[in-house]
């Protein structure tokens, strides 16, 4: 897949820069929060793959795919989640609520590329 | 948790390995060019197994050994890349603000995310050179650490007190020490601190070589901007304090 335009949910700003730097040259969105992301995703329906962390204040990664999933944007915006939380638990949450894939950080732009390049084309 | 879980796409499995599958199938198409002539002239009574045929097989086993080799080196070149990308990302944000916390919060963000870190303290020297203070710390809340676990460090840590005394870094295993790794924070060279890993996130088993180097950063960068931080905090209060007696003083 290659993504048209990409939301990056973390509240680490060193992850949103890396994210800038990661994906230049790819139209970026940026929320520090769940809440401040559904935001975004309403005033720009365009966006076709989102990044998001677990662990955030206001509303979590998980909460925030709840959303996604009452509003039926699930599973045809892929989300990949991207955590420092590695347990298995965790991991089965994120994809049972509806995430492609599970990313641990520290990661790597190189696993990043591989996690967005296994994703099928937008129809 | 070590391996990948079912969903979590491997590394090798990105356009690169795409590139090199593609470039092996093309190897194959060619071989079989050269086998099918070579077939012909076997059929017809031809000796082959010298001259052109010979050598188009061993150019091509050339070729293959040529795209392995590129194969490595385009692995390396990304991981070096990305190696570039993690210190390039930590020194543009350790040195983005000039408020003290949020250096703090960047340092925090650097040991969590870039490094892999669960359980972590930073000690600064006090001002006016009395001890150090415990300025960020990081799961360490539940007694485990009650030696990191106040305002101030006491010492007694005995790679802790080494590093601060010597300015080395050392990295577990460490004598005497369940520490992952302690790190000197230096400003132009003097020892003001140190960072010390106490525990990394759970998926992570150990440092990596390449870990090595956002160390170095850090030991090199956090302290300085920390104290550039805290030096314009502390002129910023002064300077409004001196507005407003200007101002009490003009009857404003």
């Amino acid at each position: 897949m290659q993504p048209k335009k990409v939301l990056a949910v973390d509240d680490s700003k060193l992850m949103l820069r890396m994210y800038e730097v990661m994906l230049r040259g790819t139209p970026l969105l940026l929320a520090e929060n769940g809440q401040m992301a559904l935001e975004l995703l309403a005033q720009h329906p365009d966006v076709d793959l989102v990044l998001l962390d677990i662990n955030m204040p206001v509303m979590n990664g998980l909460e925030f795919l709840e959303a996604l999933a009452a509003q039926g944007r699930l599973p045809g915006l892929p989300v990949i989640v991207i955590s420092t939380d590695g347990e298995e638990a965790q991991i089965q949450k994120g994809l049972e609520a509806g995430a492609v894939a599970y990313l641990t950080k520290p990661f790597d732009a190189e696993k990043l590329r591989a996690a967005v390049a296994s994703l099928p084309e937008a129809p | 948790m070590n391996g990948p879980t079912p969903a979590v796409p491997r590394p090798e499995e990105g356009p690169k390995k795409e590139l090199v599958e593609e470039l092996k199938g093309t190897l194959e198409r060619a071989r079989e060019l050269v086998r099918a002539p070579e077939e012909q002239l076997t059929r017809a009574g031809v000796p082959v197994g010298s001259g052109s045929g010979e050598e188009l097989a061993a150019r091509l086993a050339r070729t293959e050994a040529d795209v392995k080799e590129l194969a490595a080196q385009l692995a390396a070149s990304e991981r070096q890349i990305s190696r570039l990308m993690n210190l390039y990302v930590a020194t543009y944000q350790l040195h983005a603000t000039l408020t003290p916390g949020e250096v703090l919060q960047t340092i925090a963000e650097i040991a969590t995310n870039l490094l892999g870190a669960e359980k972590f303290v930073l000690l600064l020297r006090r001002d006016g050179g009395g001890g150090f203070e415990v300025a960020l710390a990081q799961g360490v809340g539940s007694g485990e650490y009650p030696l990191f676990a106040g305002e101030a460090y006491p010492g007694g840590e005995p790679a802790v007190d080494a590093t601060l005394a010597d300015g080395l870094l050392r990295l577990s295993p460490i004598a005497g020490s369940s520490a992952v790794a302690v790190v000197p924070l230096k400003v132009q060279g003097e020892i003001v601190g140190a960072l010390v890993v106490l525990k990394l996130l759970s998926h992570k088993p150990a440092l990596r070589p390449e870990d090595r180097e956002l160390l170095d950063l850090l030991s090199a960068h956090a302290a300085s901007a920390l104290f550039a931080a805290r030096i314009f905090a502390t002129k910023d209060r002064r300077l409004r304090t001196l507005e407003s007696l200007l101002k009490l003083a003009r009857g404003e």
